[in-house]
């Protein structure tokens, strides 16, 4: 009996650290629903909901006003991505590792097209060209 | 005899779980709440840095599908357009019949770029991408199309 709650809080545990909070997408977005079978892996993520744009769990725009400007590139998301990419290469040098510039989108499924080409295009002004887009698996059918 | 060495060893008679239960007990329906049941997925996307985007396009098939309010149209330089209905119910399998064709006459093409509407929704556009990528269509671009 304790051998087994033992176990399966072992295991729950793992999984839990293992797909914590990196991939799960916040409350109000959608994932659109795909085929694709690629695990996704730990980056910086940028999710849209149906009126913000979060960068890392934390708003840092809203869509109306990100829609509303005229230019493809959304300064709010640009600073952040900025910043935390700062962040990022000075944690990566301290490691002595490269960085990887990648990041993934987290999109509600009833999202526009304009406003997911403003965010891939910010996100390619900063330089972080490996994009990923997050779906949620369909069951096999 | 075995009591009494028992006793001698100092060892408790029956170990008490209780609190140790206790802790499981709220423990794992805490875990089985948080825990992702549900699988998640990427699709990879390696965009075109800008510094490519001016070097024309390679003189390939140059497929495209453009997703429009009520179909999608296939076009390719060296094939006829072909329009495809969305709202029909077996739309999506004339789509992949569409691609599967395309594959079949170029085995070689890997790229596709998918031309969307501003307004599209994004879950079109990925069901477009499944189709193409399970097709073997593997190189997916994105493009806004001018409405």
């Amino acid at each position: 009996m304790m051998d087994i709650l033992v176990t399966l809080t072992l295991f729950l545990l793992k999984s839990f650290v293992l797909d914590g909070e990196i991939v799960t997408p916040p409350p109000g977005v959608m994932l659109p629903r795909s085929t694709a079978r690629v695990s996704p892996e730990a980056t910086l993520v940028v999710a849209i909901s149906n009126d913000a744009i979060l960068l890392g769990g934390e708003p840092v725009a809203s869509v109306s006003a990100a829609l509303a400007g005229g230019d493809l590139l959304i300064d709010e998301l640009g600073d952040g991505l900025d910043r935390a990419l700062a962040q990022r290469e000075e944690l990566a040098a301290r490691k002595g590792k490269g960085l990887a510039y990648k990041v993934t989108i987290q999109g509600d499924r009833d999202l526009e097209f304009r406003i997911l080409q403003k965010v891939m295009y910010t996100c390619s002004a900063s330089g972080l060209d490996e994009m990923a887009l997050a779906v949620v698996q369909k069951p096999r059918s | 005899m075995s009591r009494r060495k028992q006793r001698a060893k100092g060892e408790p008679k029956d170990l008490d779980l209780l609190p140790m239960m206790n802790l499981f007990v709220v423990l794992i329906p805490m875990l089985l709440l948080s825990a992702v049941f549900v699988e998640l997925a990427v699709i990879r996307m390696g965009l075109p840095s800008d510094d490519a985007a001016p070097v024309a396009p390679a003189p390939t098939l140059g497929l495209s599908i453009s997703i429009e309010e009520d179909r999608w149209i296939v076009r390719a330089s060296e094939l006829e357009e072909r329009a495809i209905d969305r709202s029909a119910a077996a739309s999506i399998e004339t789509l992949r019949a569409t691609l599967g064709d395309v594959t079949t006459r170029f085995p070689d093409n890997r790229d596709v770029v998918i031309l969307s509407r501003p307004t599209t929704r994004y879950e079109d556009i990925i069901s477009v991408m499944d189709v193409s990528r399970e097709t073997g269509l593997e190189n997916v671009s994105l493009l806004g199309a001018e409405s």
